[in-house]
């Protein structure tokens, strides 16, 4: 059993699909993740589930991948201190799930922005403009920049998570640029599924920051590093203060009118 | 039901332990790198604490916790202080606030007993960062009486 923990996941799943529907069944979403290059023993620890819960976990995968063999967990894993209250975030950490917030609103309103494009007009040019404004500025430079030259600098950096995060914000950045093509070339369907496409990324790499690797790297960094990020997320901040308002009452604004636009529809 | 209904901070209670086995422990240093440590008397402005990571922990604390310095007193500065019988402890809120804004400190880890009174402690750091203009990660950890950590969270900030 142990020589599985080695394997990249997307090659075990490719091999055992049934082992995706297992690692599904407990909250591990790898099926969907495009990388897929995390080493299952890997994933085990950045989930870091209870010794009952991993125990029973690799029973499942074993019963499919091995079966017959005696599951034997790596030492390390069976020895892991108990993490009395280890479980909140650190101030930094929470900032950058304070963050997600935002972009989370932002992408709820995708298919109201997509429904109601007008390219035809400026104002409606103008919109999809001011999304990708709000998607450059706010969410890559405010944020995704904190993770990529700050937070992610704590860690290897040929860790095969932050190598599927890096492929997420690059993927998100591409959207972006079919998102300006499309504008350029008046094409309605385009911009909508470069949106969608974005919309899509990026939920699922929220999803993934926030449930799996922001608690990990917390439970991984010292209380030193902790509060040498928290000074770095703030100088950043120094230089956004402004950007950050500005980009709140965009966000604000835009559910104000879809959210009367939908009201008047249903009147 | 024991009958006592006072302070649980004052609760008369033995702790049965086995006999130690002798000859076999090592040595364990010190991890103290300071002087003086009790909070009334340090000085913000003295060098262990520039952009320190600081332990302020509750006097009895040391006491209770067997691996107090390698589990939290290594490579950080201290100052000790009970909210209990302390006294002037007006001038603890301004001495931390210190601590934020003039030593620059890097976080701030508060080790307290789990006896009520202990929780004063953890408040008055709270209290010095909210008039502190330069804020500071808090961290705090709850110790049982046998040196168990029952709690150890972040503070929001």
């Amino acid at each position: 059993m142990e020589r599985y923990l080695g394997i990249p996941i997307k090659e075990l799943i490719d091999r055992f699909p049934d082992v995706g529907a297992i690692l599904d069944g407990r909250g591990i979403g790898c099926v969907p993740c495009s990388v897929g290059s995390c080493l299952f023993g890997d994933i085990m620890e950045i989930h870091n589930l209870s010794l009952e819960d991993e125990n029973a976990l690799m029973k499942q995968v074993a019963s499919v991948v091995a079966p017959g063999e005696d599951v034997r967990l790596p030492e390390s894993r069976k020895s892991r201190p108990a993490r009395p209250g280890g479980a909140a975030l650190s101030p930094p950490m929470k900032l950058l799930v304070g963050e997600h917030t935002l972009i989370k609103r932002f992408i709820a309103l995708v298919p109201e922005l997509a429904e109601r494009l007008e390219l035809e007009s400026e104002g409606g040019r103008q919109l999809v403009l001011d999304g990708v404004d709000f998607i450059r500025s706010y969410a890559d430079r405010c944020h995704h920049a904190k993770e990529e030259d700050i937070l992610f600098a704590y860690f290897d950096p040929e860790l095969d998570i932050l190598k599927a995060m890096h492929e997420d914000h690059r993927r998100g950045r591409g959207y972006v640029k079919g998102i300006l093509g499309a504008l350029e070339r008046r094409d309605r369907d385009g911009v909508a599924a470069n949106l969608f496409g974005y919309a899509g990324v990026l939920s699922e790499h929220i999803k993934k920051e926030d449930e799996i690797l922001y608690p990990w790297m917390d439970r991984s960094l010292s209380v030193r590093q902790v509060g040498e990020m928290f000074s770095k997320f703030r100088e950043a901040d120094e230089r956004f203060t402004d950007a950050r308002a500005k980009y709140g009452i965009f966000v604000d604004t835009l559910e104000e009118t879809f959210l009367e636009r939908s009201a008047e529809v249903r009147r | 039901m024991s009958g006592f209904s006072g302070c649980p901070g004052s609760r008369t209670i033995e702790f049965k332990k086995e006999e130690a086995h002798e000859g076999t422990a090592a040595k364990v240093p010190s991890q103290l790198r300071q002087w003086p440590i009790q909070l009334h008397l340090v000085s913000p402005a003295a060098p262990y604490f520039q952009g320190a990571d600081v332990v302020l922990a509750a006097d009895c604390v040391p006491f209770a916790m067997a691996n107090f310095h390698n589990d939290y007193l290594k490579g950080k500065a201290l100052a000790i202080a009970c909210p209990k019988l302390d006294g002037g402890q007006e001038v603890y809120i301004e001495k931390i606030r210190a601590l934020y804004e003039e030593s620059g400190i890097n976080t701030l880890t508060v080790l307290i007993m789990q006896v009520p009174c202990c929780r004063g402690l953890l408040a008055t750091a709270v209290q010095a960062l909210q008039g502190s203009s330069r804020k500071v990660p808090i961290r705090y950890a709850v110790v049982s009486l046998q040196g168990e950590v029952l709690q150890e969270e972040w503070i929001e900030t």
